[in-house]
């Protein structure tokens, strides 16, 4: 990257930080309703605090400077407005009766951002882009580029979800109460479950963007597992499993835009420091009698987080791990993950018998990864014709440029 | 070692109706710029005008007359205006040839700044 797209890189994430926290402080100040204004007044805001910067140069701490300026300016327009502000939030929540219990419950204004936006109301879908949207200030293009749709579609989806959620009028502002937030819990981690996913699958155009996306979605997890009510055993697995796989982001992609698999990782550029952190969590998890899949899956990027070499990492107490998780939860995917599992500790035909089992899934036919899978398994069985055909079937999948060149270099390798 | 002032006009409907999007890639534009040439001690200070169209005084038989200008009458507005540091006329336009100004705009205006004992 240039110097100059260093600069604007950096713009992203401070403005995208900034929106955030200045929605969710506006949220917080006027009440659930007022989402909608209190998204117009932060960008509002934003835009002409940023417009300055050209002709003054970056401040010092341009973060401090952004958050003061637009809150500044967010009051006058809200002053315009004649709505009725309090300028320290400390005063906010007490004024609005319904509110006490939720309060004593979740009291930082992002976190409380991140639930409204994980509404029951909403499909999942709807929430994750509603999250990206209002809760991690992303643009509608920067979501439609780590979607695959156009602006189009993601500014009408996000347009759906607004309505949807502003037709429950004052509904809004009454929950969630404690028991909302205890049903609430499994869709918010599962929503920064996918957030993760989307940012960390090698699918669409922009990787600074993409990764951005993930790292959000560990930022999110990291508060809900630092949250009183939210940091459940089931919390601090899902940051401990986001820390994993998070430290592994750089590595596994190449500086030319092509996927290294896990096994062929640099491994000295993984992040130790996230690596410790995800077993910190990993601990604090181990506080609950019942293992949630998350568990499952943070123990799984635990294993070969420990491991220095692909070729000394404990293979089978990852298949140990993939059949307790097969067991909770009735995924393809995960089945797929489970017999490659099985081919790496050693038994190959038996990971084939599991994959040729799948194959019936007609979701599995048009999934690259099983293609993929099968393709890397028939060649451990010295089946080169068939992994061949393998991975045509998973080059014909939706996938990326980076992951087609990887897949073309692998067909010629077996012809 | 002079001083030269950068006067970025533009049309005074150019940045209406722009998405949020569009928007803010322009600025990340000048920003960029604007930092490039403060690392390397070129960029002295600026200062953004705001999107009003201001105020025009003009000296009347018996008062001072105080017009309000309106968007129709101009052709184009003052957007800000940057100082640079530049050896010579030479220097400063073909440092403000790279100001984004000219990708997202038509015209700059390179002016020197008087100083004593300059040339």
């Amino acid at each position: 990257m240039t110097c100059s797209d260093l600069i604007k890189r950096d713009l992203d994430r401070i403005v995208r930080r900034e929106r955030g926290r200045l929605i969710a402080d506006l949220v917080r100040r006027l009440g659930n309703q007022h989402f909608a204004l209190a998204e117009d007044v932060a960008q509002d805001a934003l835009v002409s605090a940023m417009s300055i910067w050209p002709y003054e140069g970056l401040p010092d701490n341009p973060a401090a400077w952004l958050a003061k300026v637009a809150r500044n300016k967010a009051i006058d327009r809200l002053r315009r407005l004649n709505k009725e502000v309090s300028t320290s939030s400390e005063t906010a929540g007490s004024k609005r009766t319904d509110s006490v219990l939720f309060e004593s419950q979740v009291e930082d204004p992002e976190l409380r951002l991140v639930l409204l936006c994980c509404h029951p109301a909403l499909t999942e879908l709807e929430q994750l882009t509603l999250t990206l949207k209002l809760a991690c200030g992303f643009t509608t293009r920067e979501i439609a580029d780590v979607f695959l749709a156009t602006e189009e579609a993601i500014g009408q989806r996000i347009a759906r979800a607004k309505r949807r959620l502003r037709a429950l009028g004052k509904e809004l502002e009454q929950l969630p109460l404690r028991f909302g937030i205890e049903s609430r819990r499994p869709s918010t981690l599962k929503v920064v479950y996918l957030m993760f996913s989307v940012g960390y699958a090698p699918l669409s155009g922009d990787r600074s963007v993409r990764f951005d996306v993930a790292l959000e979605a560990l930022r999110l997890a990291e508060e809900l597992a630092a949250n009183k009510i939210m940091g459940t055993a089931e919390s601090q697995a899902l940051a401990a499993l986001m820390c994993f796989q998070a430290s592994r982001l750089e590595a596994r992609e190449s500086a030319d835009g092509h996927i290294v698999l896990l096994g062929k990782q640099d491994r000295s550029l993984w992040n130790r420091e996230l690596i410790d952190r995800g077993f910190g969590y990993l601990v604090a998890a181990k506080a609950t009698a019942k293992l949630s899949p998350y568990h499952l899956e943070a123990g799984i990027a635990a294993t070969h987080a420990a491991a220095t070499d692909a070729e000394i990492c404990d293979w089978d107490s990852i298949v140990n791990q993939y059949e307790q998780l097969e067991a909770m939860v009735n995924s393809p995917i995960v089945a797929n993950n489970s017999a490659v599992a099985i081919a790496m500790a050693g038994n190959p035909a038996a990971a084939l018998r599991k994959l040729d089992a799948l194959g019936n899934d007609k979701h599995m036919q048009t999934y690259a990864p099983y293609h993929i899978a099968r393709a890397e398994v028939l060649r451990l069985l010295g089946r080169k014709e068939e992994a061949a055909d393998s991975y045509q079937d998973a080059m014909r999948c939706r996938v990326s440029t980076p992951v087609i060149r990887h897949l073309e270099a692998r067909f010629v390798s077996c012809l | 070692m002079g001083k030269f002032a950068l006067l970025l006009p533009h049309a005074p409907d150019r940045y209406t109706g722009l998405s949020e999007s569009d928007y803010m890639d322009i600025i990340k534009d000048y920003v960029a710029w604007t930092e490039e040439l403060t690392a390397k001690g070129i960029y002295e200070a600026g200062h953004k005008l705001t999107d009003d169209l201001g105020r025009k005084l003009v000296r009347g038989a018996s008062a001072i007359e105080v017009l309000h200008t309106s968007a129709a009458e101009l052709a184009e507005v003052l957007g800000g205006l940057m100082i640079i540091r530049a050896r010579d006329y030479d220097e400063a336009v073909d440092i403000a040839k790279t100001c984004p100004h000219l990708v997202h705009n038509q015209t700059i205006e390179v002016r020197q700044i008087a100083e004593v004992g300059g040339d």
